[in-house]
């Protein structure tokens, strides 16, 4: 059967074209699958899930178009969360804690951008040794015990405060941080020179790009929006454990793998990112709704990255011809 | 020093690359609204004296006049600014970009709003599509990635946009290595047509065919020296291959810049 539709052959075009049938395919399958799946409770938990992630993915997204790559985020998240708990504890004022959280997490990318640009040494291996590096710090500074706060303020309910009984202000946060950098990518010069840092590097330079700036500030913006996860997570549990974030570099990583961006740079979008993070956010979520042990959540997520990878690819081959 | 037919003038380039003697003393110029062909075999130098004019390597010793004055580039920005476009072989475009968004890369039309530089898409898009068309390039949308345009209608788009910037001289390296006999035939109909505009262009390649049919002069670089320079109507191709071909220009008669007597 022919799909004349133009919609069709425009929206395949799309890198979060693959993402979005994925998307669709896993809601219904757990909708039939798990009986309380569609309930306003259920969605409102995978949306908390899904925004936290999101907004870490969304960082990874913008730094991987721009060709590089940041396996410390899931350390900085801890590192940020860890700052925010300990000033907060000591009886600082909690902007002043949230925003020397920031510049932690700012510092920590910078330095991993200007390592990545003037060594050469690939970011995978560079930000292998920030994520152990930083995350050996939060233990070491810790003895290895969790910070608790039990206090509350305005601030902590604008970063994640819980509203109409199961939403949390998270989810306007992931909304904002993806439309901020969709709006950058596709409207600004700047998203012009992202795209092409990535996508053509020696090409970009060749046209008077700064590859090495634009580089190094997405490592800032990757790094920063993971201190801002790390934050809010802190705003919802109260308390910040050693190994908060550990293992969440891969899953949003995985993430915005699912939502279309290329490893290799220049490709992918934010509204790939957002709906790679919401599905595994749902994966989560409806697993174990459908009865399934939680253990087999990460082999479910392994399966979806996969097969997300295999189809995306195919996609792009079709639509770039 | 200044010779009002001169758009460039390049006198007494030298270029060291570690022990490697690039460019020894070489002398090279470009009238106004004149082709010139730049040949001569591998490793002869034409790259080094080009990337000396395009401000990314600076030279070690000699100087460069352009329009009468000297000139020394920092960048390849620098050069551009004055109007040297150049169309690398690699041909600088991306392939998962659209052609508009490669077309305006590093000198997009922005409108300021705050802190923001907003990219005038519709704008931009209309420019790129109608600087093609302009040059007989049939796109069908500017919004198309490049990844699906042909080798020749990459060329094509890569010599457009240096066209449109306002290229007083545009320099063309290796523009036809790797495209088919028709679409080589464009390329050079394109310098044809630049020249008209009263662009000078500068003509790099190993294919002495293709150049003689279009240039007005050509130098023979040759191990980092100039060996000659002739008007078109001194020599044939086949002396031309010739000489790159020894490396002396005492076979043929002419202006020879290496031989005596």
């Amino acid at each position: 059967m022919h799909f004349p539709s133009s919609l069709v052959l425009r929206a395949r075009k799309r890198p979060e074209f693959g993402v979005f049938v994925g998307f669709l395919i896993v809601f219904t399958g757990f909708t039939f699958a798990a009986e309380r799946f569609l309930t306003f409770d259920s969605i409102a938990g995978i949306i908390t899930v899904a925004a936290e992630l999101g907004i870490v993915t969304a960082g990874i997204t913008f730094l991987m178009i721009a060709g590089e790559f940041d396996l410390s985020v899931g350390s900085v998240l801890g590192v940020s969360g860890m700052i925010f708990a300990i000033t907060a504890a000591a009886g600082l004022p909690h902007i002043v804690g949230l925003l020397l959280a920031l510049v932690a997490a700012a510092f920590i990318g910078l330095v991993n951008g200007l390592l990545v640009v003037r060594t050469g040494v690939p970011s995978f291996i560079i930000t292998l040794g920030s994520m152990m590096l930083w995350r050996g710090v939060i233990l070491a500074v810790t003895g290895g015990f969790p910070v608790r706060y039990w206090g509350d303020s305005g601030l902590l309910f604008a970063l994640n405060g819980r509203f109409a009984e199961q939403l949390r202000m998270s989810a306007f946060w992931f909304l904002g941080v993806v439309v901020i950098l969709a709006f950058i990518l596709t409207r600004t010069r700047y998203g012009n020179w992202v795209f092409a840092t990535g996508g053509g590097p020696q090409a970009a330079r060749t046209l008077g790009i700064r590859i090495d700036r634009v580089k190094i500030i997405n490592f800032m913006v990757s790094a920063v929006l993971a201190g801002l996860a790390g934050c809010i997570q802190f705003a919802r549990f109260h308390s910040v454990d050693p190994t908060r974030g550990q293992g969440l570099e891969l899953e949003a990583i995985a993430a915005a793998v699912i939502g279309g961006a290329l490893m290799t740079g220049g490709y992918g979008s934010m509204i790939g990112a957002m709906l790679g993070a919401l599905l595994v956010g749902m994966v989560r979520s409806g697993l174990v709704m459908a009865g399934a042990p939680s253990y087999w959540y990460q082999a479910f997520i392994g399966i979806v990255l996969i097969v997300a990878s295999v189809v995306n690819i195919k996609l792009r081959r079709w639509a770039l011809g | 020093m200044n010779g009002n037919g001169f758009l460039v003038r390049m006198e007494g380039i030298s270029k060291r690359f570690g022990t490697v003697q690039a460019l020894k003393d070489v002398d090279f110029d470009v009238k106004r609204q004149e082709v010139m062909g730049l040949v001569g075999d591998n490793g002869a130098g034409k790259s080094t004296l080009i990337k000396i004019l395009t401000g990314v390597y600076k030279p070690d010793s000699g100087r460069i006049y352009f329009e009468g004055r000297e000139v020394s580039f920092g960048s390849p920005k620098d050069a551009r600014d004055l109007g040297i476009e150049t169309v690398y072989q690699d041909l600088a475009l991306i392939p998962l970009m659209s052609i508009t968004r490669n077309f305006f890369l590093g000198r997009e039309l922005v409108r300021k709003v705050g802190p923001l530089n907003l990219m005038e898409h519709r704008k931009m898009d209309e420019i790129a599509a109608g600087a093609l068309r302009e040059i007989g390039v049939k796109v069908r949308s500017p919004d198309e990635p490049v990844a699906i345009l042909s080798g020749g209608e990459r060329q094509s788009v890569a010599i457009g946009r240096a066209m449109h910037f306002g290229a007083k001289l545009l320099i063309l390296d290796e523009p036809t290595a790797a495209l088919s006999i028709k679409e080589s035939q464009k390329v050079l109909d394109f310098v044809l047509e630049a020249k008209e505009r009263g662009l000078s262009i500068i003509f790099i390649t190993h294919n002495i065919y293709h150049v003689y049919s279009v240039a007005d002069r050509f130098t023979i670089l040759e191990h980092g020296r100039k060996v000659a320079e002739f008007a078109k109507g001194e020599v044939s191709p086949e002396e031309i291959i010739e000489i790159i071909r020894s490396g002396v220009a005492k076979v043929i008669t002419g202006r020879c810049e290496t031989c005596s007597g």
